[in-house]
């Protein structure tokens, strides 16, 4: 650029200055605005959407699927697709270390790569040719980024349409305008065409994806919250062995460990002598000598180290006597007289505490499951005669109120036990199943309302 | 008593100067395009002040990070508003400073004689990002320990020297304390240092040239 140009340039933007503003007050006045705005859509932000809860990281957790943050998504889908690319797909770093820096280093050089002094548009259509199609590319690519390459039908179909509006489609326009580089009206027409056949071809692959199902990750973030979530972990998984008050020093009832002798994790000596991180480490490995196998995900267990930390939570607030526990919300809501208790409200987290720990797949139990509303009611080996509507004689009701079942053909043979088989449950409980049975077994809370036989009023003498 | 404070003041600062050189300056006709850069600071500024409360109870341990920040959340007094912020504020910047910089494009206002804002500028935007890189994994959260996993990996893809950078990023082979040390560091020490001292040359160089006039038929 010389001298002359410079010199026009400096006159220009003094004639702009002449008919401009002043900084003070009005140039301000804008940017203060703009920052106020911002400042209250953060505050509305934070107030009404919030920060999402998460799982604590769990290194051990191979089957979270990682995902980079969201604007790092476009170059997450890039670098998929361009893997899909016959040949140069295989050479990984092409895509995720040379490209991307070329484009940082266009992107810096700019200066010194358009060194023509005019600023109007009409006279740098291919530059601004070229970014379109790269913010276009760059918007579509991420709103793209959860939808998979390959469907789980097999079909290659969705990654191909991707890898077009992706990949080839802005490749082609770019060819395109460097051959059209001296005719403004081709370059135009080839960014608007590129654009909108790249809106087009992802618009379709977001029509074609299939619905995404919003994966419901519970994640208790305050006290009580946490307690119950250990309480429920707790009984699905150590019942079994150490009693729900974790009060068993000898096992009874469990197979292959059968009087095998424990320190009750309830005692003092447990609780005072062994910290957080170390029972933690007990709980995710077990004590295999003992016979306690592994609950940790890392060593091929069930449970992640959120869900491990809510049972030490719990276990340190309802039986060590150094933590106070907080108020916690009853497992289900108190009985009025009349009232019918539904499976959503009443059953469901009463079973989970208290008998979903052998009643699921895989334990000792009469194949009798209890993880669901349907599997209460129709499985197990005793079937018919479990669960009986308005049947008081139902099995489930006979063996919680300390009634074995006998084998009608010997009668001294024990078909059933006492449920459940160590300790027996609270009147309330029982209650709550006597009172669902005998009304017909309502799932839902608005069934079991219109059931709800309002007691006579008592007259007043 | 106030006004002699004011004058004792203004003989030893000289708040005219300030008043004739940064506030009483000529500008073109600016549009609401042109509020972009200056969001982008506000925010910056937004998110220091917000982050500076955060350290007060995080914690950079892979043992106490995550119950600090929901400590933060939960227990004390309107943390969760602070953390909104800073969180949702990460996102807005990003966006902002990205689109502040394609205005820039569009309007040629890189071309002589702001060649040098923009190159200063580039390094703001990528040091933007770098601040949102190293902050995700702060929480040590699912999403940000597999975040940061993929993000040092593409990292440690390139040739030669990609095992360097990979372990150099993480302190090691794989994500662990160390990590969450050096990008806690990073977040709060390093980079929003360089962040600063960017800004404040960009800052010099906006004024000193002012900001350009929106591009008419005969530029």
């Amino acid at each position: 650029m010389n001298d002359e140009t410079k010199k026009q340039i400096n006159e220009r933007y003094e004639r702009e200055l002449d008919k401009g503003e002043r900084f003070w007050p009005d140039t301000i006045f804008k940017d203060v605005v703009m920052s106020l705005g911002i400042f209250l859509l953060l505050i509305l932000l934070a107030t009404f959407v919030g920060v999402p809860a998460e799982p604590k990281a769990d290194p051990s957790d191979t089957s979270y699927i990682p995902r980079p943050e969201w604007y790092f998504l476009f170059l997450f889908k890039f670098l998929a697709l361009y893997g899909q690319l016959p040949v140069i797909g295989k050479i990984e770093w092409l895509a995720t270390v040379l490209i991307p820096g070329i484009a940082v280093a266009v992107l810096t050089l700019i200066p010194f790569i358009e060194k023509s002094p005019h600023r109007h548009y009409s006279k740098r259509v291919l530059p601004i040719a070229i970014m379109t199609i790269m913010v276009v590319g760059i918007v579509l690519l991420t709103l793209m980024s959860e939808i998979p390459t390959v469907s789980e039908d097999g079909s290659a179909l969705l990654g191909m349409l991707q890898t077009i509006s992706g990949i080839f489609i802005p490749l082609a326009a770019y060819i395109l305008l460097f051959a059209f580089k001296n005719n403004t009206r081709l370059m135009l027409w080839t960014t608007g065409l590129a654009a909108a056949s790249m809106i087009l071809v992802s618009g379709t692959v977001l029509t074609l994806a299939p619905e995404k199902e919003a994966e419901e990750t519970s994640v208790a973030t305050t006290l009580p919250d946490q307690i119950v979530a250990g309480q429920d972990l707790y009984s699905i998984h150590c019942t079994e062995c150490h009693g729900d008050d974790g009060s068993v020093a000898v096992i009874e009832g469990v197979e292959g460990l059968e009087g095998e002798k424990i320190t009750p994790i309830n005692s003092r000596d447990v609780l005072y002598t062994i910290t957080d991180s170390a029972m933690n480490e007990v709980i995710a490995y077990g004590r295999p000598n003992a016979g306690m196998p592994p609950f940790g995900k890392t060593y091929g267990g069930e449970l992640t180290k959120s869900e491990i930390d809510y049972i030490i939570i719990f276990m340190r607030y309802l039986w060590d006597d150094r933590f106070e526990a907080p108020v916690i919300k009853p497992l289900f809501p108190p009985l009025a007289d009349g009232e019918v208790p539904s499976y959503d409200v009443h059953i469901q987290p009463i079973v989970k505490r208290y008998c979903i720990s052998c009643h699921r797949a895989g334990k000792d139990n009469n194949n009798y499951l209890m993880t669901t509303y349907e599997e209460i009611l129709t499985t197990g080996d005793q079937a018919a005669n479990n669960v009986i509507a308005g049947d008081e004689k139902s099995y489930l009701l006979q063996t919680i109120q300390g009634q074995s079942i006998m084998n009608p053909e010997k009668p001294d043979e024990e078909l059933i036990g006492v449920m459940p088989p160590t300790k027996a449950l609270k009147p309330d409980v029982v209650d709550v199943f006597v009172r669902w049975v005998m009304n017909g077994m309502p799932q839902t809370a608005a069934e079991a309302a219109a059931l709800f036989a309002t007691p006579a009023p008592t007259p007043t003498p | 008593m106030w006004k002699n404070i004011y004058l004792w003041l203004d003989e030893r600062i000289g708040f005219n100067d300030f008043y004739k050189n940064l506030l009483d300056r000529p500008e073109p006709k600016t549009s609401w395009w042109n509020t972009l850069g200056s969001a982008s600071m506000f925010l910056f500024v937004l998110q220091g002040l917000t982050g500076i409360f955060l350290t007060v109870y995080y914690t950079p341990s892979p043992d106490h990070a995550y119950d600090s920040v929901n400590y933060i959340m939960e227990g004390v007094a309107f943390g969760w508003l602070i953390r909104g912020i800073h969180h949702w504020g990460a996102t807005l910047m990003v966006i902002l400073v990205f689109v502040h910089m394609l205005r820039v494009f569009y309007t040629a206002s890189f071309k002589y004689p702001r060649e040098l804002t923009w190159l200063i500028g580039i390094g703001l935007f990528l040091t933007t990002l770098g601040m949102g890189f190293t902050g995700y994994l702060l929480p040590w959260n699912q999403k940000a320990f597999w975040a940061t996993t993929v993000g040092t990996q593409i990292a440690g893809t390139a040739p030669y020297i990609g095992e360097f950078i990979l372990k150099a990023l993480r302190g090691g082979p794989d994500l662990s304390a160390l990590t969450l040390q050096r990008f806690f560091s990073a977040h709060i020490w390093i980079i929003p240092a360089i962040l600063a001292a960017l800004i404040g040359v960009h800052l010099f160089l906006i004024i000193k040239h002012g900001e350009s006039h929106w591009p008419k038929k005969e530029d």
